[in-house]
């Protein structure tokens, strides 16, 4: 008798659970579909507007070149030239007639190395006068004092120190990443909320804990915007200053078209910079999106 | 035999416009596993009080003195839990309780573990042990504050009111979870805590300390509460002594009881 029972309740009960279920996935799979498509949507929506920008652009710019009697090259003779030089990047024909590949090799090495020495120093540097009154007052006025000085002003001094324009270079970049990453830091540091040094007091903290566990990863996406703002100046001066010291480099690549009449290698050049700084740019977002934390 | 001395206590800052005195001539000996609450109105320098007996802040006159020796700055033999829980959002859970433990605690790093991982599992969140605090909720991360003050083990624990922020039923679980853990602890640890909640005061304490308001505020009258224990929140407010003691601490905080009140006062 009982058996029975339970095989009459039981089974509807299981029918209904199926069905549900059933229901449920159905459901929920129909609105990732929608999720998906959604942000298809958005996201070739978005493109498509950068598309119809870049046209613009290219419509002006042809308009420009057409205005001036092809004296500045279109879109079209300019992107036929952008590919000759794409297409064999690396050919080294001595000290004057590199390829592209190799020039822009040469301005990212300059770059990193400055920014490397620079932030090395900056780093500490800002910590110090974030952390520290004394230190603050010490410093500031030489940084208030020295930031809004063009970094190219530094190039003769590197050249007196190194007697080297190589050297130099790798100065002014070193210069140019100086500012931001310790104004930054600065802040940052200065900016620890008291709750935060509460507890490294209240529970006896040592003072490398307060600063590996409270105080870095405090600062650090403070830190990150900062080296991002100095790594984008730093490319902006590279060009700059390889213009100035010849022989090597993106700048000097520019600087070399432009004796040589090239104007379509000038404009191509300015199109690899600016895709190298975005992507400078987006990698540091990245890294600042990665030390982010919720409060 | 007082465990925690508090004598002629004092403490000002300086301003530019002279000495600002926060609070003066507060005296107070609290015995070992006594509850105290000190409860009084917003800026009448409670948690000066908290501060000076969690060594956070120097007094510049009188003294405080746990177990005999004269508190001079921070020390394992006091937890603090903060009014804002103060957990650094960078870091998990369990790692929040074990850079506490890590700093104070002197032992190998399993034992520190598993002082932890007890102390965890104690407030019931060992399997949220490795979220950060960030992905928490308020009643959640005040239980992480006070894991973290309880793992290291102190004799006092000073509770800087320590539900303010929480929804009215989280508090009510969060007072029971820390009685629950006063209990394990064989009543035997010092609770000073800071509150503005009569009722609050009432269900936990032994004694509680009534501060006049600020500036230089001094202690008003310290109400004494011998309501049985373990004490029911239902049972104790039908007690005609709890009734008793909650007039006499709503008196000696207000003096406006209704709209009346206020009225004349406007009138004058």
């Amino acid at each position: 008798m009982s058996d029975k029972n339970t095989l009459i309740i039981d089974k509807p009960n299981t029918e209904i659970n199926v069905s549900t279920e059933i229901k449920k996935s159905v459901i929920e799979e129909n609105y990732k579909l929608k999720l998906a498509l959604n942000t298809l949507l958005i996201k070739s929506k978005s493109l498509l507007l950068a598309g119809v920008g870049l046209f613009v652009f290219g419509g002006f710019w042809s308009l420009l070149s057409y205005y001036t009697k092809d004296a500045l090259p279109g879109p079209i003779p300019t992107l036929t030239v952008l590919k000759e030089m794409l297409s064999d990047p690396f050919y080294d024909y001595g000290p004057n007639d590199k390829g592209i590949g190799l020039q822009l090799f040469n301005s990212i090495k300059t770059v990193l190395m400055g920014f490397l020495l620079g932030s090395l120093i900056a780093i500490p540097v800002g910590i110090l006068m974030g952390a520290s009154t004394i230190c603050k007052q010490l410093f500031y006025p030489i940084v208030q004092l020295l930031k809004p000085v063009s970094p190219l002003a530094w190039f003769p001094i590197g050249l007196v120190v190194f007697k080297d324009t190589g050297m130099a270079t790798i100065f002014i970049v070193f210069i140019t990443s100086l500012w931001s990453t310790l104004i930054n830091t600065s802040f940052g540091v200065a900016s620890i909320p008291q709750d935060h040094k509460n507890v490294a007091k209240a529970f006896g903290f040592s003072k490398m804990r307060y600063l590996t566990k409270i105080l870095v990863p405090y600062s650090l996406p403070h830190i990150i915007t900062g080296l991002r703002l100095s790594i984008s100046v730093a490319w902006l001066v590279i060009v700059a200053g390889e213009m100035l010291s010849g022989g090597a480099g993106i700048g000097f690549f520019v600087w070399d078209s432009w004796n040589a009449l090239s104007l379509e290698k000038v404009i191509s050049a300015i199109i690899i910079i600016g895709i190298v700084g975005l992507l400078f740019d987006r990698l540091f977002t990245f890294i600042e999106n990665k030390v982010a934390y919720k409060a | 035999m007082s465990y925690l001395e508090i004598k002629d206590l004092e403490i000002s800052f300086p301003t530019p416009k002279g000495k600002y005195i926060a609070v003066r001539d507060i005296n107070l000996s609290i015995k070992k596993g006594e509850i105290i609450s000190i409860i009084g109105h917003s800026g009448c320098g409670k948690s000066t009080i908290m501060n000076a007996i969690g060594g956070m802040l120097t007094p510049t006159g009188g003294s405080v003195e746990l177990d005999n020796k004269k508190i001079k700055g921070p020390g394992p033999d006091r937890g603090i839990v903060f009014q804002n829980y103060s957990l650094l959002p960078w870091m998990t859970v369990e790692q929040n309780i074990f850079q506490a433990v890590d700093a104070v605690m002197d032992c190998s790093k399993k034992e520190k573990h598993e002082i932890v991982e007890k102390n965890l599992k104690m407030v019931n969140l060992f399997e949220h042990k490795d979220k950060l605090p960030g992905q928490l909720s308020g009643g959640m991360k005040q239980r992480v504050a006070i894991a973290r003050a309880f793992a290291i083990n102190p004799g006092v624990l000073l509770l800087d009111e320590p539900f303010g922020a929480l929804d009215a039923l989280t508090k009510g679980t969060m007072q029971l979870e820390v009685l629950k853990l006063w209990n394990l602890n064989h009543r035997d640890k010092t609770i000073v805590m800071i509150t503005h909640d009569i009722e609050e005061a009432l269900f936990l304490s032994d004694r509680i300390v009534v501060l006049n308001n600020g500036p230089a505020s001094t202690i008003r009258e310290i109400v004494e509460v011998h309501l049985p224990r373990p004490r029911n929140k239902i049972e104790i407010v039908k007690m005609p002594e709890y009734i008793e003691l909650r007039d006499k601490l709503l008196h000696l905080l207000t003096d406006k009881f209704s709209i009346e009140d206020m009225d004349m006062v406007y009138e004058k």
